[in-house]
């Protein structure tokens, strides 16, 4: 896609929505850029480079006053959706806006429904979460409002967030998100926790690894196999005497 | 694969060079990496260096469900592809080694990727416990 290219080329434009392991959108339309050909007469369109197939003779402007105004609204009304998303005030304030020129949302929560975490929820073949409503109502959220009774917990969802709006916390062993509460593996020999149960349970069920490797943690399975190779050496310099 | 990274136990003596080596190697914005490699001792005095072993049928890439893992066939080298990863941490609970790393400083998952065909870790070894050669 277009977008590729232009940020091989070192240039850069703002794509929120934009993850190279999910498929492209188009929901943020910050990416926007001018194109042309030759033979149009002088002809524009705007289109989101993430989803703008490149094509010989496409003449790309990605920084002409026409596209910078229209990224300067995207923002202006971002801005006032979410007042508090440190990464929008920032890109708001590269582009020159330092207040929303819209009535603020008294009640935004941040999220700019770019659905990055609805589509990594797909890729991983999860779809727990979804949007819910309509217009203003929207909201990101499992069936019926309630917590989605297929997420398994890897978190997916709260990395790949641009304005991280999705609250997640580990504590006492047990991750809680969407509502939901998930018991973490414990690592059997110094309780260090990584994946939730339902992941490791997801991950040995559809990948087919075996149970064993999520029984200890990194740390311990690091030593395991240093005392492992260790006993080799011992037996072997034993063996020479 | 063309090249073979070999660990040699009994000529590690534990400086722990190759630690420095690596995190130095992997530094960006002027701040060190996490090291890919650490020397662990199993009894006194006596050290193993642990590295991911680039196995055939990796579970890393195995357990990744974003496609983020893949081999360099010129290296050998399972990476880490830092664009498709989300951090989900599923190569960190899988690897079997525990040599799929989370680099905190950097905020990234982390693994060996050989330094795209010259490891620092081998030019540093002074006791040459780390050898990487053409097959």
């Amino acid at each position: 896609m277009l977008l590729a290219v232009i940020r091989r080329q070192g240039i850069d434009i703002p794509a929120l929505c934009h993850h190279e392991a999910i498929e492209p959108t188009g929901n943020c339309r910050l990416c926007t850029v001018e194109i042309t050909r030759e033979n149009w007469g002088g002809w524009k369109k705007y289109v989101t480079s993430c989803l703008y197939p490149v094509e010989e003779g496409l003449i790309v402007n990605t920084h002409s006053e026409p596209v910078m105004q229209i990224r300067r609204t995207i923002l202006d009304l971002q801005l006032a959706n979410c007042p508090n998303a440190e990464l929008i005030q920032e890109l708001a304030a590269e582009y020159g806006i330092h207040e929303t020129s819209y009535e603020k949302q008294p009640e935004g929560d941040n999220c700019i429904m770019c659905y990055a975490c609805t589509r990594i929820c797909e890729v991983l073949g999860c779809s727990a979460i979804s949007p819910v409503n309509r217009g203003h109502d929207k909201v990101i959220s499992g069936p019926f409002g309630e917590a989605p009774p297929d997420c398994i917990g890897c978190l997916a969802c709260a990395q790949i967030c641009p304005t991280d709006v999705i609250p997640w916390s580990d504590k006492d062993g047990v991750r809680t998100i969407w509502d939901k509460k998930f018991d973490l593996v414990a690592c059997k020999k110094c309780g260090k926790t990584i994946i939730t149960r339902e992941f490791a349970d997801f991950l040995i069920e559809r990948r087919k690894l075996p149970r064993e490797y999520f029984n200890i943690c990194d740390d311990c399975k690091r030593q395991e196999l240093a005392d492992k190779m260790g006993g080799i050496i011992s037996q072997a310099e034993e063996a020479a005497l | 694969m063309k090249f073979r990274f070999e660990v040699i136990p009994s000529l590690c003596i534990g400086c722990r060079t190759c630690e420095l080596a690596c995190a130095f190697t992997h530094s960006r914005d002027k701040k060190p990496g996490r090291s890919r490699i650490y020397p662990i001792a199993y009894a006194d005095d006596k050290y193993v260096p642990v590295v991911c072993l680039q196995c055939d049928d990796a579970a890393c890439a195995k357990s990744c469900m974003f496609d983020a893992i893949h081999r360099n066939e010129e290296t050998g080298a399972m990476e880490i592809d830092q664009e498709r990863c989300v951090k989900c941490m599923a190569c960190v609970a899988a690897c079997p080694y525990g040599c799929a790393l989370v680099d905190d400083i950097h905020d990234e998952i982390v693994k060996c990727d050989l330094c795209e065909g010259t490891p620092a870790c081998v030019q540093f070894c002074p006791t040459k416990a780390l050898v990487y050669r053409r097959l």
